[in-house]
């Protein structure tokens, strides 16, 4: 996935290179006829995909077994999300190496892709991004505070063991209440047993989080989601970062209006890189600056 | 006029029953009127909590382990079982769970594909012999091997068959009976020809609580003189049973 953005924007970049000359005062950006980056394209692609695979189990096909929270690929892959690994871990106080080997390749892939879950996998992120084409988010002012983020994914993780059930997973994951709201769905079309009440609280949980998507934008992945803090932390020893060249800002600040997670990106410009714990990587900034490619950057590997 | 305005009206309703009659539900209805809807068997003795999949953990590690991340409700609607269900917002500490619910007509195939695939480790890969789901147990008002008839329906429905069930032939029936070895699956459930099902299952905690007393029952039964059998029999549980109704389809054939 990102591997195609990093070539797709060091393709363009390049092609940049050789086509525009150097800004310079009254040049307007972008001029006609040149190539723009489509990460988003591609990321609103992935990301239904996703989806689209979950959706083959009704279909009775095996691709992708379950919803983000836990599942089985191509049956006998064992995925667990980490921090539901986390909640069951603590409610259960023992370990299984069953449920260890679920987590770990999970885990290991966003070692390598720090937060992109949110913004490649989350099928949230589709929704929102829907809510977002009505009404377009306004990022204003002071990022607000995501720090109190950690107090709620702590206090999941501390009812989680006090009580002996994975608190989050179970009740309030968006994630665990779209797929229950889809297979409700299917189950009560297709006249199987099926709670109906699972089906509205499914369904509850999901409006609620698209109307708070509506007044206030990504409120959820910023702020409360303890998921996304989770990945967040990953953020800071992942192989994927927002990078930035040695090229001249023209300090728009387009990539900071861009950013819907708030993250300050502007001011990191003259650092070699930024990690970010908000940072979804969802390619705003590299497609929104004015440069397209050649100053924000997200990258994998050592930046040449 | 050659009808009246009652004629149409009357044959206008003929012609509507007669052409919805194959897709009511009361097409297929047997001689006597069998409600399924009637209290079930052994209404006196609760389920006593969830019957868990196959290979669950005691009931307070599994809901400790479990993410209701619903993979073992996929996979049995892949096997087309369709056994496994969710519990609703009712049951607060196990909303999102899986049970089994309905065994009257979805209960577990015993496939063992749920443990295989549970990625949390609520389910355990072990032995079909040693699943422990639950316990089932026969109404021995309702049931006709025990009221005067010959059925087996459930023996032959029972994927363990000779191992879990014993009959007591005796003049009243071939008296089956369900020992320990019973894994709780729910097939003997849906095979049952009666009405509504003369086997009801439970969880293995709650069959702990009850044993006593349907042991008891059991063995007052097999004891019993001829002419109280009889009275008990033709005076209490024939009706009921006639109120049921035996569904021919039903039987495992």
């Amino acid at each position: 996935m990102t591997i195609t953005t990093k070539h797709e924007s060091e393709a363009v970049s390049q092609e940049l290179q050789g086509r525009i000359q150097e800004p310079g005062a009254g040049e307007s950006f972008p001029s006609p006829g040149r190539k723009r980056i489509g990460i988003s394209k591609v990321r609103r692609l992935v990301l239904l995909g996703i989806i689209l695979l979950f959706m083959l189990q009704f279909l009775k096909v095996k691709a992708l077994v379950g919803g983000l929270s836990g599942s089985v690929a191509v049956f006998s892959l064992r995925f667990i999300d980490v921090f539901a690994y986390l909640e069951s871990l603590l409610s259960s106080r023992s370990f299984t190496i069953t449920a260890f080997l679920a987590a770990l390749p999970i885990a290991g892939i966003y070692l390598i892709f720090g937060r992109a879950f949110c913004g490649w996998a989350c099928p949230m992120d589709f929704l929102f991004g829907l809510i977002n084409r009505v009404r377009p988010p306004k990022m204003k002012g002071r990022p607000s505070s995501s720090k109190i983020g950690y107090g709620i994914a702590v206090a999941f993780l501390a009812g989680s063991f006090l009580i002996g059930i994975p608190l989050f997973t179970n009740y309030l994951s968006h994630i665990t209440n779209f797929f229950r709201f889809i297979t409700g769905g299917v189950f009560y079309a297709l006249d199987l047993p099926f709670e109906p009440s699972t089906l509205f609280f499914s369904s509850g949980v999901l409006v609620f989080l698209l109307v708070l998507e509506l007044v206030s934008p990504r409120l959820w992945c910023r702020v409360v989601c303890p998921i996304g803090k989770t990945y967040g932390l990953f953020n800071r020893v992942s192989l994927l970062r927002l990078t930035f060249a040695k090229s001249t800002c023209m300090e728009c600040s387009l990539c900071d209006r861009r950013c819907y997670m708030q993250v300050r990106i502007a001011k990191h410009i003259n650092r070699p890189s930024l990690r970010d714990t908000n940072c979804i990587y969802c390619g705003r900034c590299v497609e929104g600056c004015e440069t397209k490619g050649r100053i924000v950057k997200m990258t994998l590997w050592r930046q040449r | 006029m050659l009808f009246s305005r009652r004629d149409i009206l009357r044959i206008l309703l003929f012609a509507a029953v007669d052409l919805t009659l194959p897709f009511s539900p009361l097409h297929d209805r047997p001689l006597y009127a069998a409600k399924e809807e009637f209290t079930g068997p052994l209404p006196n003795i609760d389920i006593g909590g969830f019957i868990r999949p196959p290979g669950a953990l005691p009931e307070k590690d599994f809901r400790a382990r479990c993410i209701s991340c619903g993979v073992c409700v996929n996979v049995c609607h892949t096997m087309k079982y369709d056994a496994i269900s969710i519990a609703g917002i009712r049951e607060i500490r196990n909303f999102g769970t899986p049970s089994i619910k309905d065994m009257r007509d979805f209960p577990c195939a015993l496939c063992m594909e749920c443990p295989r695939h549970c990625p949390s480790g609520a389910l355990q890969k072990i032995e079909k012999e040693n699943v422990r789901m639950g316990m089932a147990l026969i109404d021995l008002s309702l049931c006709f091997g025990w009221n005067g008839d010959v059925c087996l329906s459930c023996s032959k429905a029972c994927p363990l068959g000779g191992k879990v069930f014993d009959f007591y032939n005796g003049e009243w029936g071939n008296q089956p009976y369900i020992n320990e070895s019973c894994v709780g699956c729910g097939l003997c459930v849906k095979y049952c020809p009666l009405g509504g099902s003369a086997i009801k299952v439970v969880t293995r905690e709650q069959y702990k609580r009850v044993r006593n007393t349907y042991v008891l029952e059991f063995k007052e039964l097999l004891e019993m003189p001829h002419e109280e059998r009889y009275t008990i029999i033709y005076g209490r549980n024939l009706p009921q049973i006639m109120e049921k109704g035996r569904f021919i389809e039903r039987e495992y054939r």
